[in-house]
């Protein structure tokens, strides 16, 4: 069974259509990205499915249950945990007091302490800073920050929005690394929005590329990392182009 | 000529009671954006839940007779029911709606409390008398300060100790803050909503009915309209604090009450009676220089 399922899924932001019928489907323990260029969807799908952007067609299920029409906390309590474009840290909070917000919604509230410290692991400079203000941190350390929140939800799917926006490639490096290490290790299914396909194929995982609202192809992330492949997903064929 | 022991207690026994309702105020403000203008009638609401239904000109106690110890949680509750249920009645139906929305169904709402009040109560002010004896004066530094004063200071210290304690320490006090920040990252981290809204207004509506408690004591008079002048002074001070900061709002309260009692000593005789326009005067210079406010929120300077 999937893990995650999108049907015929429409968004619009007022008369402006966003998304236009996107299906897909992502399997369980899978790496799924999504690249596309600015404009194509991608963070109004992952809104849409983390229930934060409402849908105005179509369904998404979860593990068989509809996620369409809950609330974002009633998702997040089914077990999907998002890390948003441009982290959306708490600011005001410690690193530690971020981490421990998601865990409202955990029945083991003994395993709470250990995953913090499993955190830090994966994570020293967290640890370092636990006391200090989660405003004070840099980019990167504030994209390990979301990564390390969404995980102390203790999710099954976690949808990542562009972690390498506005950090340096070395960090980005570290940011997937750490990614890659965790899936392994906690079987996580894995939906992340990349722009740079290249670093999706490098990473690797299966590839969906989205333009204009809409899914205009896919397959394996390795197979995108050539220009002619991407060129065409981004600006269309010529004669498709022509036609409209 | 009073004494600047005097003028102290003054000045912190009037900033306290400012620095209460604006917290009431900026604890709302902060999980869902909506500047609360019910806000003094709930103050007004539990004032009049002291005394016996009736629009005779004289009051009979009512809740008002019992105990200080039963009473006190009593009018606390009821200040927390009143604001949990407008919450439920009203706001909760206008989640999405723009803060200019939400801010007019809070004038509507404070109107329809206001008028209940008057249906039931009339609109000739009342006389009661709840705890007297806490007006007289007792001698503190060659001042002489009721004890009503004392208690109002130490009972704000209280309240803003124990609020902190609740926000720092307490798995929904740590929700309200990452509510107040971004609602939205919140709820994707699983806080639910309605939890944190609804025990914003819970917190919102005891504190309403602790400045109640104050201002009948203080002042010995229920009057439907007595919530007017001191939620406008709270709402100056949450948006001179810095709209959203609780700090800012209780700083800010302090600072309000605090010049409204040195303008008082020492303006001109003839100048007196125009306190309040040096007063708002005073709120304008302020928010000229400093339009976001004079104690921002951390939140209010992100990094890239």
């Amino acid at each position: 069974m999937s893990k995650l399922g999108v049907f015929d899924l429409s968004v619009r932001y007022g008369k402006v259509p966003a998304l236009n019928d996107v299906s897909l489907t992502v399997s369980e323990g899978e790496r799924v990205f999504i690249s596309g260029p600015n404009g194509a969807g991608k963070s109004s799908l992952l809104g849409a499915i983390c229930g934060s952007v409402a849908t105005s067609h179509g369904r998404i299920e979860m593990d068989g249950a509809l996620l369409t029409g809950r609330t974002p906390e009633s998702i997040a309590r089914l077990g999907l945990s998002m890390v948003p474009e441009g982290r959306d840290i708490f600011g005001s909070l410690t690193v530690q007091e971020n981490l421990c917000v998601g865990t409202g919604l955990r029945r083991d509230l003994d395993a709470v302490q250990s995953d913090i410290e499993e955190i830090y692991e994966a994570f020293p400079i967290l640890g370092d800073r636990r006391h200090a203000s989660a405003g004070a941190l840099s980019g990167g350390q504030q994209q390990m920050l979301a990564i390390g929140r969404a995980l102390m939800t203790n999710p099954k799917l976690m949808m990542v929005d562009e972690p390498s926006l506005g950090l340096a490639p070395k960090v980005v490096d570290q940011v997937y690394d750490t990614l890659i290490g965790l899936q392994e290790e906690r079987g996580l299914t894995l939906l992340i929005v990349e722009q740079s396909s290249l670093r999706a194929a490098r990473v690797g995982g299966r590839m969906i590329l989205m333009r204009g609202g809409a899914v205009v192809g896919g397959g394996d992330a390795a197979d995108f990392a050539d220009r002619e492949a991407l060129t065409e997903a981004y600006f269309g064929k010529p004669e498709t182009e022509a036609a409209q | 000529m009073t004494s600047l022991a005097q003028l102290f207690f003054d000045a912190a026994a009037l900033g306290g009671i400012y620095a209460m309702a604006a917290l009431g105020i900026a604890l709302i403000f902060g999980v869902m954006n909506l500047v609360n203008f019910a806000h003094g009638e709930y103050i007004a609401f539990c004032v009049f839940a002291l005394i016996v239904p009736s629009t005779d000109a004289a009051a009979v106690m009512f809740l008002g007779k019992a105990p200080a110890l039963l009473l006190i949680p009593l009018i606390l509750t009821i200040g927390a029911l009143v604001a949990m249920a407008s919450e439920y009645v009203v706001f909760r139906h206008m989640r999405k709606a723009s803060p200019v929305a939400m801010m007019i169904s809070s004038f509507a709402l404070g109107f329809i409390i206001q008028n209940a009040l008057l249906a039931v109560y009339g609109g000739r002010p009342k006389a009661i008398s709840l705890w007297p004896e806490l007006n007289t004066p007792i001698d503190i530094a060659g001042a002489s300060v009721p004890l009503l004063q004392l208690i109002v200071i130490l009972t704000t210290l209280a309240v803003v100790t124990g609020l902190a304690a609740l926000l720092r320490k307490t798995r929904i006090g740590l929700e309200m803050r990452a509510a107040a920040e971004n609602f939205t990252m919140a709820r994707l981290l699983g806080v639910r909503a309605n939890v944190v809204i609804t025990g914003a207004f819970a917190l919102s509506g005891a504190l309403a009915a602790a400045v109640a408690l104050i201002m009948v004591t203080q002042t010995g008079v229920a009057d439907v309209r007595m919530g007017g002048h001191i939620m406008l002074v709270a709402f100056i001070a949450t948006v001179i604090g810095g709209l959203g900061s609780l700090p800012g709002a209780v700083a800010a309260g302090f600072l309000i009450g605090a010049a409204s009692v040195l303008l008082q000593a020492f303006l001109p005789l003839d100048a007196r009676p125009f306190r309040d326009a040096f007063l708002y005067t005073l709120v304008i210079v302020s928010l000229l220089v400093r339009p976001q406010g004079l104690f921002v929120p951390n939140s209010a300077k992100p990094r890239v």
